[in-house]
Protein backbone atom coordinates (compact mmCIF):
# COMPACT_ATOMS: atom_id res chain seq x y z
CA UNK A 1 0.00 0.00 0.00
CA UNK A 2 1.46 3.25 -1.66
CA UNK A 3 0.81 6.75 0.03
CA UNK A 4 1.36 9.63 -1.91
CA UNK A 5 0.82 12.93 0.69
CA UNK A 6 -0.05 16.22 -1.94
CA UNK A 7 2.03 19.03 -0.93
CA UNK A 8 0.77 22.61 -1.69
CA UNK A 9 2.02 26.24 -0.96
CA UNK A 10 0.40 26.13 2.61
CA UNK A 11 -0.48 22.80 3.28
CA UNK A 12 0.50 22.48 6.85
CA UNK A 13 -0.85 18.89 8.05
CA UNK A 14 1.56 16.71 5.59
CA UNK A 15 3.91 15.69 8.43
CA UNK A 16 1.22 14.76 10.63
CA UNK A 17 -0.24 12.54 8.14
CA UNK A 18 3.25 11.29 6.57
CA UNK A 19 3.69 10.54 10.69
CA UNK A 20 0.72 8.43 10.88
CA UNK A 21 0.92 6.32 8.02
CA UNK A 22 5.09 5.51 8.39
CA UNK A 23 5.57 5.45 11.85
CA UNK A 24 2.47 4.03 13.28
CA UNK A 25 1.07 2.07 10.44
CA UNK A 26 4.37 1.38 8.87
CA UNK A 27 3.15 1.86 5.00
CA UNK A 28 5.58 3.13 2.06
CA UNK A 29 4.59 6.87 1.64
CA UNK A 30 6.34 9.97 0.31
CA UNK A 31 5.52 13.48 -0.25
CA UNK A 32 4.59 14.73 -3.97
CA UNK A 33 4.87 18.31 -4.50
CA UNK A 34 2.40 20.18 -5.93
CA UNK A 35 3.82 20.95 -9.42
CA UNK A 36 4.48 17.52 -10.19
CA UNK A 37 1.81 15.16 -12.04
CA UNK A 38 3.48 11.28 -11.51
CA UNK A 39 1.10 9.14 -9.37
CA UNK A 40 2.56 5.85 -11.06
CA UNK A 41 3.07 3.57 -8.22
CA UNK A 42 0.87 5.54 -5.60
CA UNK A 43 -2.14 3.36 -4.12
CA UNK A 44 -3.90 6.54 -2.29
CA UNK A 45 -3.21 9.94 -2.82
CA UNK A 46 -3.81 12.20 0.62
CA UNK A 47 -5.02 15.38 0.21
CA UNK A 48 -4.00 16.84 3.66
CA UNK A 49 -5.31 20.14 5.88
CA UNK A 50 -3.57 23.44 5.73
CA UNK A 51 -4.39 26.62 4.21
CA UNK A 52 -3.07 26.22 0.18
CA UNK A 53 -2.60 29.28 -1.25
CA UNK A 54 -3.61 31.20 1.60
CA UNK A 55 -6.97 30.32 1.38
CA UNK A 56 -7.34 33.23 -1.30
CA UNK A 57 -10.05 33.87 -2.87
CA UNK A 58 -12.02 30.47 -2.07
CA UNK A 59 -10.14 27.61 0.38
CA UNK A 60 -9.18 25.47 -2.30
CA UNK A 61 -9.91 27.15 -5.13
CA UNK A 62 -6.37 27.80 -6.55
CA UNK A 63 -4.95 24.67 -5.54
CA UNK A 64 -7.31 22.82 -7.61
CA UNK A 65 -5.83 24.14 -10.62
CA UNK A 66 -1.76 22.86 -9.25
CA UNK A 67 -0.60 20.67 -11.81
CA UNK A 68 -0.97 17.74 -9.84
CA UNK A 69 -4.64 18.11 -9.81
CA UNK A 70 -5.09 17.01 -13.09
CA UNK A 71 -3.15 13.41 -12.26
CA UNK A 72 -5.22 13.30 -8.86
CA UNK A 73 -8.53 13.81 -11.42
CA UNK A 74 -7.31 10.95 -13.37
CA UNK A 75 -6.46 8.96 -10.84
CA UNK A 76 -9.71 9.09 -9.05
CA UNK A 77 -11.43 8.23 -12.55
CA UNK A 78 -9.73 4.85 -13.14
CA UNK A 79 -10.82 4.20 -9.27
CA UNK A 80 -7.80 5.18 -7.19
CA UNK A 81 -7.91 5.82 -3.83
CA UNK A 82 -8.37 10.04 -2.58
CA UNK A 83 -8.73 11.28 0.72
CA UNK A 84 -9.05 14.93 1.25
CA UNK A 85 -8.92 16.07 4.97
CA UNK A 86 -10.24 19.32 5.56
CA UNK A 87 -8.42 21.57 2.99
CA UNK A 88 -8.54 18.72 1.09
CA UNK A 89 -11.93 18.47 1.19
CA UNK A 90 -12.47 21.76 -0.05
CA UNK A 91 -9.57 21.42 -2.53
CA UNK A 92 -11.95 18.06 -3.65
CA UNK A 93 -15.39 20.04 -4.07
CA UNK A 94 -13.44 23.13 -5.80
CA UNK A 95 -12.06 20.47 -8.37
CA UNK A 96 -15.77 18.82 -8.53
CA UNK A 97 -14.07 15.72 -7.71
CA UNK A 98 -16.89 15.93 -4.88
CA UNK A 99 -20.16 17.00 -4.54
CA UNK A 100 -21.36 20.65 -2.77
CA UNK A 101 -19.04 23.44 -1.22
CA UNK A 102 -17.20 24.00 1.63
CA UNK A 103 -18.85 27.66 3.06
CA UNK A 104 -17.80 29.94 6.27
CA UNK A 105 -18.97 28.60 9.35
CA UNK A 106 -22.38 30.13 10.72
CA UNK A 107 -20.53 31.42 13.73
CA UNK A 108 -17.92 33.01 11.63
CA UNK A 109 -15.22 32.01 14.05
CA UNK A 110 -12.29 29.43 13.11
CA UNK A 111 -13.04 26.43 15.39
CA UNK A 112 -10.06 23.98 16.90
CA UNK A 113 -12.19 21.21 19.15
CA UNK A 114 -13.02 17.82 19.24
CA UNK A 115 -16.53 16.54 17.72
CA UNK A 116 -18.50 13.30 18.08
CA UNK A 117 -19.15 11.62 14.84
CA UNK A 118 -21.65 9.30 13.96
CA UNK A 119 -20.40 6.53 11.20
CA UNK A 120 -23.27 6.53 8.41
CA UNK A 121 -21.39 4.02 5.64
CA UNK A 122 -18.94 1.46 6.88
CA UNK A 123 -19.35 0.08 3.47
CA UNK A 124 -16.52 2.64 2.12
CA UNK A 125 -12.47 1.61 1.42
CA UNK A 126 -12.19 4.61 4.42
CA UNK A 127 -14.71 3.37 6.91
CA UNK A 128 -14.66 -0.33 7.05
CA UNK A 129 -12.99 -0.86 10.52
CA UNK A 130 -15.69 1.30 12.34
CA UNK A 131 -19.46 -0.04 12.81
CA UNK A 132 -22.38 1.64 10.96
CA UNK A 133 -23.98 3.99 13.81
CA UNK A 134 -20.98 3.95 16.13
CA UNK A 135 -20.07 7.40 17.87
CA UNK A 136 -16.38 8.26 17.43
CA UNK A 137 -13.91 11.37 18.36
CA UNK A 138 -12.16 13.40 15.92
CA UNK A 139 -10.89 17.21 16.21
CA UNK A 140 -11.87 19.62 13.64
CA UNK A 141 -9.84 22.52 13.03
CA UNK A 142 -11.46 24.73 10.39
CA UNK A 143 -13.06 28.06 9.33
CA UNK A 144 -14.87 26.96 6.59
CA UNK A 145 -16.53 23.92 6.85
CA UNK A 146 -20.17 24.35 6.12
CA UNK A 147 -21.43 22.37 3.90
CA UNK A 148 -23.78 23.15 1.39
CA UNK A 149 -25.23 21.22 -1.56
CA UNK A 150 -28.85 22.86 -3.52
CA UNK A 151 -29.88 19.28 -3.52
CA UNK A 152 -29.80 17.30 -0.56
CA UNK A 153 -31.83 13.99 -2.07
CA UNK A 154 -28.72 13.90 -4.77
CA UNK A 155 -26.21 13.05 -2.28
CA UNK A 156 -27.61 11.87 0.62
CA UNK A 157 -26.16 8.16 -0.35
CA UNK A 158 -22.83 9.32 -0.66
CA UNK A 159 -22.43 11.07 3.49
CA UNK A 160 -20.04 8.76 5.12
CA UNK A 161 -19.91 10.86 8.57
CA UNK A 162 -22.16 13.29 10.12
CA UNK A 163 -21.50 15.47 13.20
CA UNK A 164 -23.05 13.94 16.02
CA UNK A 165 -24.79 15.93 18.98
CA UNK A 166 -23.71 19.18 18.24
CA UNK A 167 -23.25 20.70 14.55
CA UNK A 168 -20.29 22.70 15.24
CA UNK A 169 -20.16 25.30 11.64
CA UNK A 170 -23.97 24.85 10.07
CA UNK A 171 -23.14 22.08 7.96
CA UNK A 172 -26.48 20.94 6.24
CA UNK A 173 -27.50 17.77 7.39
CA UNK A 174 -24.53 17.57 10.08
CA UNK A 175 -22.50 16.50 7.23
CA UNK A 176 -19.04 16.22 8.10
CA UNK A 177 -17.56 13.65 5.71
CA UNK A 178 -18.98 12.39 2.33
CA UNK A 179 -17.73 10.08 -0.74
CA UNK A 180 -18.10 9.96 -4.81
CA UNK A 181 -20.76 7.95 -5.99
CA UNK A 182 -18.28 5.75 -7.17
CA UNK A 183 -17.11 5.34 -3.57
CA UNK A 184 -13.24 5.45 -3.95
CA UNK A 185 -12.81 9.67 -3.27
CA UNK A 186 -13.55 10.74 0.35
CA UNK A 187 -13.50 13.68 2.03
CA UNK A 188 -14.03 14.99 5.74
CA UNK A 189 -13.32 17.91 7.88
CA UNK A 190 -12.15 16.49 11.06
CA UNK A 191 -8.66 15.13 11.19
CA UNK A 192 -8.06 11.59 11.33
CA UNK A 193 -4.17 12.68 11.48
CA UNK A 194 -4.72 14.00 14.26
CA UNK A 195 -6.52 11.36 16.89
CA UNK A 196 -4.34 8.33 15.82
CA UNK A 197 -2.47 7.68 19.31
CA UNK A 198 -3.51 7.36 22.33
CA UNK A 199 -1.65 9.76 23.64
CA UNK A 200 -3.53 12.28 21.69
CA UNK A 201 -6.69 11.36 23.02
CA UNK A 202 -8.26 9.57 20.74
CA UNK A 203 -7.46 5.94 18.07
CA UNK A 204 -10.19 6.77 16.18
CA UNK A 205 -8.89 8.73 13.06
CA UNK A 206 -5.98 5.71 13.04
CA UNK A 207 -8.79 3.07 12.09
CA UNK A 208 -9.49 5.54 8.45
CA UNK A 209 -6.11 5.14 8.34
CA UNK A 210 -6.35 1.74 8.50
CA UNK A 211 -9.02 0.57 6.89
CA UNK A 212 -7.19 2.57 3.44
CA UNK A 213 -4.77 -0.30 4.28
CA UNK A 214 -7.21 -3.08 4.49
CA UNK A 215 -9.11 -1.90 1.05
CA UNK A 216 -5.42 -2.24 -0.72
CA UNK B 1 -24.26 28.46 -30.81
CA UNK B 2 -27.08 30.64 -32.42
CA UNK B 3 -27.96 29.83 -36.09
CA UNK B 4 -29.44 31.73 -38.91
CA UNK B 5 -32.86 30.84 -39.30
CA UNK B 6 -34.34 33.56 -42.19
CA UNK B 7 -32.74 36.06 -44.66
CA UNK B 8 -34.65 39.14 -43.54
CA UNK B 9 -32.98 41.84 -45.26
CA UNK B 10 -29.84 41.61 -47.99
CA UNK B 11 -28.15 45.02 -48.17
CA UNK B 12 -24.73 45.92 -50.34
CA UNK B 13 -22.44 44.74 -48.09
CA UNK B 14 -24.08 42.86 -45.37
CA UNK B 15 -27.18 40.37 -44.98
CA UNK B 16 -29.76 40.29 -41.81
CA UNK B 17 -30.90 36.62 -40.28
CA UNK B 18 -33.46 36.33 -38.08
CA UNK B 19 -32.34 33.22 -35.10
CA UNK B 20 -33.92 31.82 -32.93
CA UNK B 21 -34.41 34.14 -30.59
CA UNK B 22 -36.44 37.05 -31.82
CA UNK B 23 -34.56 39.66 -30.16
CA UNK B 24 -31.45 39.11 -31.50
CA UNK B 25 -30.44 38.93 -35.15
CA UNK B 26 -27.20 37.36 -37.03
CA UNK B 27 -25.29 40.14 -39.59
CA UNK B 28 -23.40 38.57 -42.09
CA UNK B 29 -20.10 40.67 -43.40
CA UNK B 30 -19.94 40.23 -47.22
CA UNK B 31 -17.13 41.13 -49.47
CA UNK B 32 -19.23 43.08 -52.21
CA UNK B 33 -18.19 46.79 -52.38
CA UNK B 34 -20.65 49.37 -54.44
CA UNK B 35 -19.79 53.04 -54.40
CA UNK B 36 -21.59 56.02 -56.35
CA UNK B 37 -25.24 54.60 -55.29
CA UNK B 38 -24.31 51.01 -56.75
CA UNK B 39 -23.31 52.37 -60.13
CA UNK B 40 -19.40 50.95 -58.82
CA UNK B 41 -19.65 47.42 -57.83
CA UNK B 42 -16.64 44.67 -57.22
CA UNK B 43 -15.99 41.58 -54.83
CA UNK B 44 -13.00 42.72 -52.28
CA UNK B 45 -11.45 39.36 -51.02
CA UNK B 46 -11.68 39.37 -47.16
CA UNK B 47 -13.45 42.61 -46.98
CA UNK B 48 -16.28 40.74 -45.55
CA UNK B 49 -13.94 39.24 -42.64
CA UNK B 50 -12.22 42.17 -41.82
CA UNK B 51 -15.26 45.10 -41.51
CA UNK B 52 -16.36 42.18 -39.02
CA UNK B 53 -13.53 42.09 -37.02
CA UNK B 54 -12.72 45.34 -36.81
CA UNK B 55 -16.79 46.24 -36.08
CA UNK B 56 -16.68 43.98 -33.06
CA UNK B 57 -13.75 45.33 -31.57
CA UNK B 58 -14.79 49.16 -31.84
CA UNK B 59 -18.38 48.09 -30.52
CA UNK B 60 -16.45 46.51 -28.00
CA UNK B 61 -14.79 49.47 -26.88
CA UNK B 62 -17.96 52.16 -27.23
CA UNK B 63 -19.84 49.08 -25.18
CA UNK B 64 -16.77 49.60 -22.47
CA UNK B 65 -17.64 53.61 -22.76
CA UNK B 66 -21.01 53.61 -22.11
CA UNK B 67 -22.38 54.32 -25.72
CA UNK B 68 -25.28 51.73 -25.98
CA UNK B 69 -24.61 49.68 -29.51
CA UNK B 70 -25.96 46.95 -30.79
CA UNK B 71 -23.24 44.52 -30.69
CA UNK B 72 -23.43 41.15 -28.66
CA UNK B 73 -20.41 39.12 -30.11
CA UNK B 74 -18.86 37.88 -32.84
CA UNK B 75 -19.69 34.77 -33.67
CA UNK B 76 -16.80 34.08 -36.51
CA UNK B 77 -15.37 35.63 -39.24
CA UNK B 78 -17.99 36.82 -40.89
CA UNK B 79 -20.89 36.57 -38.77
CA UNK B 80 -22.00 38.97 -35.61
CA UNK B 81 -24.77 38.59 -33.27
CA UNK B 82 -26.57 41.81 -32.87
CA UNK B 83 -29.49 42.94 -30.84
CA UNK B 84 -32.66 43.55 -32.82
CA UNK B 85 -32.99 46.90 -33.21
CA UNK B 86 -35.74 48.63 -35.97
CA UNK B 87 -33.63 51.42 -37.44
CA UNK B 88 -34.19 54.98 -38.05
CA UNK B 89 -34.41 55.82 -41.71
CA UNK B 90 -31.97 58.57 -40.96
CA UNK B 91 -28.43 58.34 -42.05
CA UNK B 92 -26.23 60.17 -39.62
CA UNK B 93 -22.50 61.87 -40.81
CA UNK B 94 -19.91 63.35 -38.82
CA UNK B 95 -17.38 64.93 -40.24
CA UNK B 96 -14.09 66.10 -38.33
CA UNK B 97 -12.24 67.40 -41.84
CA UNK B 98 -13.47 68.34 -44.96
CA UNK B 99 -13.10 65.56 -47.65
CA UNK B 100 -15.96 63.49 -50.37
CA UNK B 101 -19.39 64.98 -50.97
CA UNK B 102 -18.71 68.07 -48.42
CA UNK B 103 -15.91 69.34 -50.45
CA UNK B 104 -17.94 69.12 -53.15
CA UNK B 105 -20.92 70.44 -52.74
CA UNK B 106 -19.50 73.51 -50.79
CA UNK B 107 -16.27 73.88 -52.92
CA UNK B 108 -14.03 73.60 -49.97
CA UNK B 109 -10.20 71.86 -50.35
CA UNK B 110 -10.05 67.90 -49.10
CA UNK B 111 -8.58 67.71 -45.76
CA UNK B 112 -9.36 71.08 -44.42
CA UNK B 113 -9.60 70.40 -40.46
CA UNK B 114 -12.91 71.86 -39.14
CA UNK B 115 -13.23 73.30 -36.16
CA UNK B 116 -15.98 71.31 -34.52
CA UNK B 117 -17.48 68.04 -35.58
CA UNK B 118 -20.61 69.13 -38.17
CA UNK B 119 -23.04 66.63 -38.21
CA UNK B 120 -25.21 65.88 -40.96
CA UNK B 121 -28.17 63.78 -41.69
CA UNK B 122 -29.45 62.01 -44.83
CA UNK B 123 -33.08 60.73 -45.42
CA UNK B 124 -32.49 56.86 -46.30
CA UNK B 125 -34.34 56.00 -49.26
CA UNK B 126 -33.30 54.38 -52.12
CA UNK B 127 -35.78 55.69 -54.37
CA UNK B 128 -34.86 59.68 -53.80
CA UNK B 129 -30.93 58.50 -53.44
CA UNK B 130 -30.48 59.00 -49.84
CA UNK B 131 -31.27 63.16 -50.13
CA UNK B 132 -29.56 65.82 -47.64
CA UNK B 133 -32.07 67.02 -44.83
CA UNK B 134 -31.65 68.80 -41.59
CA UNK B 135 -33.31 68.39 -37.90
CA UNK B 136 -37.08 69.68 -38.75
CA UNK B 137 -36.95 67.59 -42.01
CA UNK B 138 -36.45 64.62 -39.59
CA UNK B 139 -39.09 65.78 -37.21
CA UNK B 140 -41.64 66.84 -40.36
CA UNK B 141 -41.30 63.65 -42.09
CA UNK B 142 -42.02 61.70 -38.52
CA UNK B 143 -38.61 59.85 -38.93
CA UNK B 144 -37.45 60.02 -35.28
CA UNK B 145 -39.07 62.04 -32.57
CA UNK B 146 -37.52 65.18 -30.87
CA UNK B 147 -36.26 63.83 -27.81
CA UNK B 148 -34.81 60.28 -29.81
CA UNK B 149 -32.98 62.97 -32.25
CA UNK B 150 -31.12 64.70 -29.25
CA UNK B 151 -30.32 61.21 -28.46
CA UNK B 152 -28.96 60.26 -31.36
CA UNK B 153 -26.76 63.13 -31.84
CA UNK B 154 -25.31 62.77 -28.75
CA UNK B 155 -24.12 59.66 -29.47
CA UNK B 156 -22.97 60.15 -32.24
CA UNK B 157 -20.88 63.50 -30.80
CA UNK B 158 -19.69 60.80 -28.18
CA UNK B 159 -18.94 58.06 -30.15
CA UNK B 160 -16.69 60.70 -32.42
CA UNK B 161 -15.34 61.35 -29.48
CA UNK B 162 -14.23 58.08 -28.52
CA UNK B 163 -12.96 57.05 -32.02
CA UNK B 164 -11.24 59.91 -32.77
CA UNK B 165 -8.58 58.45 -29.57
CA UNK B 166 -8.82 55.49 -30.57
CA UNK B 167 -8.08 55.60 -33.98
CA UNK B 168 -5.27 57.89 -33.13
CA UNK B 169 -3.63 54.84 -31.27
CA UNK B 170 -3.74 53.17 -34.77
CA UNK B 171 -1.79 56.00 -36.11
CA UNK B 172 -4.90 56.80 -37.87
CA UNK B 173 -6.77 60.32 -38.48
CA UNK B 174 -10.59 59.76 -38.08
CA UNK B 175 -11.77 62.47 -41.27
CA UNK B 176 -15.12 61.22 -41.23
CA UNK B 177 -17.84 58.57 -40.86
CA UNK B 178 -21.40 57.50 -41.33
CA UNK B 179 -24.03 56.05 -38.48
CA UNK B 180 -27.47 54.29 -38.14
CA UNK B 181 -29.38 53.53 -35.06
CA UNK B 182 -31.91 51.97 -34.30
CA UNK B 183 -34.44 51.24 -31.15
CA UNK B 184 -35.39 48.43 -29.59
CA UNK B 185 -39.01 47.24 -27.93
CA UNK B 186 -38.57 49.28 -24.82
CA UNK B 187 -37.86 52.04 -27.19
CA UNK B 188 -33.98 52.54 -26.14
CA UNK B 189 -31.56 53.54 -28.91
CA UNK B 190 -28.46 51.72 -30.00
CA UNK B 191 -25.62 52.61 -32.22
CA UNK B 192 -26.70 49.82 -34.81
CA UNK B 193 -24.68 48.92 -38.37
CA UNK B 194 -21.21 49.16 -38.92
CA UNK B 195 -18.19 50.63 -38.42
CA UNK B 196 -15.80 50.12 -40.82
CA UNK B 197 -13.51 51.11 -43.41
CA UNK B 198 -16.58 51.16 -45.36
CA UNK B 199 -18.08 53.63 -43.35
CA UNK B 200 -15.26 55.39 -41.83
CA UNK B 201 -12.67 57.66 -43.87
CA UNK B 202 -9.18 56.89 -42.14
CA UNK B 203 -6.29 58.76 -43.27
CA UNK B 204 -2.58 57.50 -42.46
CA UNK B 205 -1.74 60.17 -39.23
CA UNK B 206 -0.26 63.36 -40.78
CA UNK B 207 -1.11 62.63 -43.95
CA UNK B 208 -4.05 62.34 -46.75
CA UNK B 209 -3.20 59.03 -47.55
CA UNK B 210 -6.58 56.85 -47.56
CA UNK B 211 -6.65 53.73 -46.07
CA UNK B 212 -10.36 53.06 -46.49
CA UNK B 213 -12.91 52.74 -49.40
CA UNK B 214 -12.30 55.82 -51.37
CA UNK B 215 -9.27 53.43 -52.40
CA UNK B 216 -12.02 51.79 -54.22
CA UNK B 217 -14.00 54.73 -54.92
CA UNK B 218 -11.25 56.28 -56.47
CA UNK B 219 -9.35 53.60 -57.84
CA UNK B 220 -6.29 54.02 -55.64
CA UNK B 221 -5.40 50.79 -55.99
CA UNK B 222 -4.50 48.13 -53.27
CA UNK B 223 -8.07 48.33 -52.13
CA UNK B 224 -7.38 44.24 -50.15
CA UNK B 225 -4.26 45.35 -48.94
CA UNK B 226 -5.88 48.22 -46.88
CA UNK B 227 -8.74 46.88 -45.39
CA UNK B 228 -6.09 44.29 -44.36
CA UNK B 229 -4.30 46.64 -42.87
CA UNK B 230 -6.99 48.65 -41.06
CA UNK B 231 -7.99 45.18 -39.29
CA UNK B 232 -4.33 44.41 -38.29
CA UNK B 233 -3.98 47.65 -36.60
CA UNK B 234 -7.81 47.90 -34.77
CA UNK B 235 -6.36 44.24 -33.26
CA UNK B 236 -3.37 44.88 -32.47
CA UNK B 237 -4.44 48.36 -30.78
CA UNK B 238 -4.79 47.41 -26.69
CA UNK B 239 -8.46 48.70 -25.28
CA UNK B 240 -7.72 49.24 -21.80
CA UNK B 241 -10.73 48.39 -19.73
CA UNK B 242 -11.75 47.77 -16.43
CA UNK B 243 -14.39 45.22 -14.97
CA UNK B 244 -16.17 45.46 -11.81
CA UNK B 245 -17.15 41.64 -10.57
CA UNK B 246 -19.76 41.39 -7.91
CA UNK B 247 -19.55 37.91 -6.51
CA UNK B 248 -22.88 37.18 -3.62
CA UNK B 249 -23.46 34.22 -1.62
CA UNK B 250 -26.88 32.59 -3.56
CA UNK B 251 -29.82 34.24 -1.62
CA UNK B 252 -30.54 30.25 -0.41
CA UNK B 253 -27.62 30.33 1.91
CA UNK B 254 -27.85 32.24 4.96
CA UNK B 255 -25.04 34.61 5.00
CA UNK B 256 -23.85 34.69 9.03
CA UNK B 257 -21.55 37.56 8.56
CA UNK B 258 -24.29 39.47 7.46
CA UNK B 259 -26.63 38.82 10.05
CA UNK B 260 -23.59 39.93 12.43
CA UNK B 261 -23.28 43.11 10.89
CA UNK B 262 -27.48 43.30 10.73
CA UNK B 263 -27.50 43.14 14.47
CA UNK B 264 -24.33 45.61 15.10
CA UNK B 265 -26.57 48.34 13.00
CA UNK B 266 -29.65 47.10 15.02
CA UNK B 267 -27.67 48.43 18.08
CA UNK B 268 -26.62 51.67 16.86
CA UNK B 269 -30.00 52.75 16.20
CA UNK B 270 -30.50 51.68 12.73
CA UNK B 271 -33.41 49.73 13.18
CA UNK B 272 -34.87 50.57 9.44
CA UNK B 273 -32.10 48.20 8.26
CA UNK B 274 -33.96 44.78 7.68
CA UNK B 275 -31.32 42.84 5.99
CA UNK B 276 -27.74 42.60 5.25
CA UNK B 277 -25.87 40.42 2.51
CA UNK B 278 -22.01 40.62 2.59
CA UNK B 279 -20.35 40.12 -1.47
CA UNK B 280 -17.39 40.47 -2.65
CA UNK B 281 -15.87 42.93 -4.94
CA UNK B 282 -13.32 42.33 -7.58
CA UNK B 283 -11.65 45.06 -10.53
CA UNK B 284 -10.05 43.87 -13.00
CA UNK B 285 -7.62 45.73 -15.23
CA UNK B 286 -7.67 44.20 -18.70
CA UNK B 287 -5.57 44.89 -21.78
CA UNK B 288 -8.11 43.61 -24.07
CA UNK B 289 -6.17 42.74 -27.62
CA UNK B 290 -8.71 39.62 -27.44
CA UNK B 291 -12.05 40.21 -28.73
CA UNK B 292 -13.55 37.30 -26.87
CA UNK B 293 -16.05 38.93 -25.25
CA UNK B 294 -17.59 35.65 -22.52
CA UNK B 295 -14.04 35.44 -21.55
CA UNK B 296 -15.25 37.19 -17.97
CA UNK B 297 -17.74 35.14 -17.86
CA UNK B 298 -15.63 32.07 -18.25
CA UNK B 299 -12.83 33.32 -15.32
CA UNK B 300 -16.46 33.89 -13.26
CA UNK B 301 -17.39 30.10 -13.77
CA UNK B 302 -13.74 28.85 -14.11
CA UNK B 303 -12.38 30.46 -11.00
CA UNK B 304 -13.67 33.46 -9.23
CA UNK B 305 -17.29 32.50 -8.06
CA UNK B 306 -18.03 28.83 -6.65
CA UNK B 307 -21.25 28.24 -8.38
CA UNK B 308 -22.85 26.19 -5.96
CA UNK B 309 -22.60 28.56 -3.26
CA UNK B 310 -22.63 31.98 -5.29
CA UNK B 311 -24.10 34.29 -7.75
CA UNK B 312 -21.96 36.67 -9.49
CA UNK B 313 -22.61 39.99 -11.96
CA UNK B 314 -20.33 41.98 -13.86
CA UNK B 315 -20.22 45.14 -15.71
CA UNK B 316 -17.49 47.46 -16.99
CA UNK B 317 -16.43 50.67 -15.68
CA UNK B 318 -14.75 53.26 -16.46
Amino acid sequence: MNFGIVVFPGTNCDRDCYYVIKDILNQPVKFIWHKENDLRGVDCVVLPGGFSYGDYLRSGAIARFSPIMTSVREFADKGGLVIGICNGFQILTEAGLLPGALGRNIGLRFICKYVNLIIERNDTPFTSEFKKGEIVRMPIAHNEGNYYIDDLSKIEKQIVLRYYGENPNGALDNIAGIVNERGNVFGLMPHPERCSEKILGSEDGLRIFKSIVRAL
Amino acid sequence: MMEKVKLIYEGKAKRVYSTTEEDKFIIEFKDTATAFDGLKKAEITGKGEANCFISSKIFELLTIKGVKNHYIKRLSERDMLVRSVKIFPIEVIIRNRVAGSMAKRLGLEEGKVLEKPVLEFCYKSDELHDPMINEDHILALGLAKEEELSTIKEMSLETNRILIEFFKKCNLDLVDMKFEFGKDSEGDIYLADEISPDTCRLWELGTTMSWDKDRFRRDLGDVEEAYREVKERVMNTPIESNARILIRLKPSILDAQGSVILNALKSLGYSEVLEVRVGKLLELKLDRKIDEPERIEKMCKELLANPVMENYEWEWVE
